[in-house]
């Protein structure tokens, strides 16, 4: 890969344009959703994973802070009560969906797809109350 | 007095904002955690949910013939005072 190619963000399924230089183990910030990724390496090819080293709680602060500070969203005193509620939905359905919407699907990880498309600069917040413009 | 009924997630804090406001003010309301159903059940409830509301966000709030989505206090008190 070289240093103009994309790399898929596991997370929110975005490709972009790495900036760090590639190490096995590398923690980086994925630019669209704010997730914490890993980089791995299989023979040539250098790909990004969830990191293995925090605990889902740590991962879930970690990426919607990093969010929030990539767009310059807020939070309020919701956030611990959304938090929980994505953990609980990690908890039974394997992933962070927002706790909101009924449909545990990738649209709807954490943030959300509307979110990523700028719901919070429509409304003001995310649906769930986690972002606030 | 209004018949108020709830569509809510058990993991959704607007939800509970929304148990807690009818609770408080001691209104009697019906409310439903959609994602703690059984599956058959589930079912039936999201096709009235996104009937009613046109989505499969929560909460759904209805009062008697008032659909609100989402969790807006001023417009629940609107609807419970018409
Ligand atoms: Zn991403």
């Amino acid at each position: 890969m070289n240093e103009r190619e994309k790399i898929l963000c596991p997370v929110c399924q975005v490709s972009f344009i790495l900036k760090e230089p590639k190490e096995a183990g590398r923690a980086i910030v994925c630019p669209v959703c704010g997730a914490v990724l890993v980089m791995v390496q299989e023979g040539t090819v250098w790909s990004l994973t969830r990191p293995a080293h925090l605990s889902l709680e740590e991962e879930i602060h970690q990426r919607v802070d990093n969010f929030a500070r990539l767009r310059g969203y807020h939070f309020n005193e919701m956030k611990e009560a959304v938090v929980k509620g994505l953990l609980s939905k990690n908890q039974r359905f394997g992933d962070f969906y927002c706790p909101c919407r009924i449909d545990n699907i990738p649209e709807n990880i954490c943030p959300c797809l509307f979110t990523r498309q700028g719901d919070v600069e429509k409304n003001g917040k995310c649906h769930c109350g986690l972002y606030w413009k | 007095m209004k018949k108020v009924m709830l569509y809510a997630l058990s993991t959704c804090p607007f939800c509970a904002m929304a148990k807690k406001y009818f609770t408080s003010l001691q209104i009697p309301f019906d409310v439903v955690d959609v994602d703690l159903l059984k599956d058959d059940e589930k079912e039936v409830i999201i096709n009235e949910v996104q009937r009613i509301s046109g989505r499969r966000a929560f909460p759904v709030i209805v009062i008697e013939n008032d659909v609100i989505v989402g969790y807006d206090e001023l417009r629940v008190k609107e609807a419970m005072e018409k």
